[in-house]
């Protein structure tokens, strides 16, 4: 019976083909949108993912406290924590690695080309903690640091930019107006999150920059500091003995808000993520308020189509439709429709967002979701806006709808 | 010719009886319309029968109700021994589609179907498969003289060949009575004796027709007549006894 009823349905609306493509068009356009909104969404919270991974895993992040002024919470205060404070956490137990940062930005020279550089200064184990790997050369050395050595490691842009195909291990370059050796070049690892080039970078000692670039005198603050744990499930461990550790350093007594912040990646992750998340859903309700429209459309031809169709449905009737079959039919009808017209949006949104990830040089997952979203909006939207058309249908008295002209 | 209509074909079979049928419409504002009062006859099996009566009269509305697409307001009907009067239009519907053939003034056939399909199309709700749909339209059509028109729309043949596709349609399902309000009010009078010849070959293999109109040449072709005036009924006999006592008032 359902075959039977698919099938007139099916040759119905295949009677009026271009008013069945416009309405289907409608649903078509609204699908293709949400499936476009959520693959951009699934996009953006990858690349967010893989920028994190390429930031290194198990990661803590030590940073100043947030500044309190009459109560309310401001913004980040200055930095409070000692590159001699992140020494003291490498003994802490399921630590792995620790590391630091002070940064500057300068013009880095060499010969006749020059460029505009981010200079950290850090430790050794920054590679771990950043996730870095050595492509030529190598690394500078505990003993250098101690010692302040002036030995710079590289990124890819700063070879491609000052060197060309020159191979920079062992030439000197110039960072305000001071020579340092270039001893090592890392990998390239291309733009981050926001676009911004990883690769535009210079490490080298901390203990040196602080010596050679910076002027005046500051006291050994890092600017950001790492510790990585041994494992994913030991970070909150580790989190509260950094915390238990410096508040002894800095003598903060009981009741005293903390003057460091000692943050979880893995939250951090999860909270661009979350802001990911919720930024896709509403980009995909937007989007969906197309459906909606698409919807009306169905709903308004249907209407129209019972009513043109009085005296059919009143045949039928007499021939000896029961009211069942007539309400089904017209809600096939629709079904049928917003079917189709969903069928095609998926391929159509797919598609686009495929091109749209060619275009971007970006890569866009092909979701399950663009599926469950097609299949659900197909069954909704027809039933809803066939029912009450159907109702209609199935309603009409055959004596009066015989009688229609 | 059919299963049901062999098993039936003793003459003397009522099929239909209808006892003071009364059918009253109500109107708004409190207004009611008596169309039909007391309505009592029978129609026995084979038999082929005219239902005559000025416009307005209520011919359609006996019709109707005797087409089971309607009820009557009090007042029973049996149809092949079982009480219809206050069925359901679920049940209603099952009886159009088991026993009943309609035919209308205006063919009603679906305009962008082919014949065979408007032909096969009460089929579809008995569930029958689309091999033996096809091959019992084709057979009606046989039967109404359209056999190579399968495959033609509704819109591709004259007014007369219409109505014998909506003829074939209404004899598709084997029923018990063939059922025709106004069946040649759309045609002009040469066709109209085609279709009216096609109703007496079909009454002649046993099927039971009822016809209205409200013309007496059409009338003439049906052995009995019933008159209804203002919803009685007025006249209950041979067409042919009819026509000689108005002869005589005539005189
Ligand atoms: N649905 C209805 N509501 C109210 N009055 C109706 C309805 N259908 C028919 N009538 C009235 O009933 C009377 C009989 O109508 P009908 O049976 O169609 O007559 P006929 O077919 O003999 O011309 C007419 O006066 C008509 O106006
Ligand atoms: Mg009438």
């Amino acid at each position: 019976m359902i075959y039977q009823i698919l099938k007139e349905a099916w040759i119905s609306i295949s009677a009026y083909k271009l008013r069945t493509f416009l309405t289907m068009l409608g649903i078509l356009i609204g699908v293709a949108a949400v499936v476009m909104m959520v693959s951009a969404g699934q996009t953006v919270q990858n690349e967010i993912t893989k920028t994190f991974d390429a930031m290194g895993t198990n990661l803590i992040l030590i940073g100043p406290g947030e500044t309190v002024k009459g109560g309310v919470r401001g913004g980040r205060g200055k930095p409070t924590v000692t590159f001699a404070d992140m020494d003291s956490l490498k003994g802490l137990k399921d630590v792995e690695a620790v590391s630091y940062v002070v940064n500057t930005a300068v013009q880095a020279v060499f010969g006749a080309n020059n460029y505009g550089v981010s200079v950290y200064g850090t430790t050794p184990d920054y590679l771990t903690v950043g996730n870095w790997e050595i492509e030529q050369g190598q690394m500078f050395t505990e003993r250098d640091l101690k010692s302040g050595k002036p030995y710079v490691v590289i990124g890819q842009t700063v070879v491609n930019e000052l060197f060309g195909l020159q191979n920079p291990v062992g030439k000197v370059i110039r960072l305000k107006s001071q020579p340092f050796t270039v001893i090592g070049v890392l990998k390239e690892k291309g733009d981050g999150m926001m676009g911004d080039d990883q690769d535009n970078i210079v490490l080298m000692p901390a203990t040196t920059l602080r010596q050679r670039l910076h002027s005046g005198f500051r006291p050994d603050f890092a600017n950001i500091g790492f510790v990585k744990a041994v494992s994913e499930d030991k970070m909150e461990a580790v989190a509260n003995r950094i915390e238990y550790q410096l508040r002894a350093r800095h003598r903060l007594k009981e009741g005293v808000d903390n003057d460091f912040s000692a943050r979880l990646m893995t939250d951090m992750v999860e909270k661009v993520r979350n802001v990911g998340f919720i930024l896709s859903a509403l980009l995909a309700a937007i989007a969906s308020i197309s459906l909606v429209v698409g919807s009306i459309g169905i709903m308004n031809m249907m209407l129209v189509s019972v009513t043109e169709r009085t005296r059919e449905i009143g045949t039928r009737k007499a021939l000896g439709a029961p009211n069942r079959w007539i309400m089904f039919q017209f809600l096939s009808e629709s079904v049928l429709i917003s079917f189709m017209g969903s069928f095609v949006g998926m391929i159509v949104g797919v598609v686009l967002s495929q091109i749209g990830g060619i275009i971007l040089e970006k890569e866009v997952p092909i979701s399950v979701w663009s599926v469950i979203i097609s299949v659900a909006v197909a069954v909704v939207v027809g039933v809803v806006s066939g029912l009450m058309p159907a109702l209609k249908a199935m309603k009409l008295d055959p004596i009066e709808a015989l009688r229609y002209q | 010719m059919t299963e049901k209509l062999q098993q039936s074909s003793d003459r003397h079979q009522i099929v239909i009886e209808v006892k003071n049928l009364c059918k009253t419409y109500f109107m708004a504002g409190g207004l009611s319309q008596n169309v039909l009062k007391n309505i009592s006859f029978q129609i026995k099996n084979g038999e082929f029968v005219s239902i005559m009566g000025h416009s307005g009269s209520g011919k359609s509305t006996l019709m109707n109700i005797l087409g089971c697409l309607d009820r009557p307001t009090s007042g029973d009907y049996f149809l092949d021994g079982e009480n219809v009067a206050q069925k359901d239009d679920t049940a209603l519907a099952h009886i159009r589609g088991e026993k009943i053939g309609f035919v209308f003034q205006n063919f009603n056939l679906l305009m962008k179907r082919t014949i065979a399909d408007n032909v096969s199309l009460p089929l579809i709700y008995r569930n029958v498969g689309e091999t033996e749909r096809r091959e019992r339209a084709v057979k009606m059509l046989q039967q109404v003289g359209l056999t190579g028109y399968e495959e033609r729309l509704p819109t591709q043949i004259s007014g007369g060949m219409q109505q014998r596709v909506a003829i074939a349609r209404a004899l598709i399902n084997n029923p018990a009575i063939l059922f025709a309000d106004e069946p040649t009010g759309n045609l002009d009078t040469q066709t109209s004796d085609e279709i009216m010849r096609l109703f007496c070959q079909l009454n002649r293999q046993g099927i039971t027709v009822v016809l209205v109109t409200h013309e007496d040449d059409v009338a003439d072709y049906a052995p009995r007549m019933i008159k209804i005036s203002d919803g009685r009924k007025e006249f209950d006999g041979l067409r042919a006894d009819y026509v000689k006592t108005v002869q005589k008032e005539q005189k």
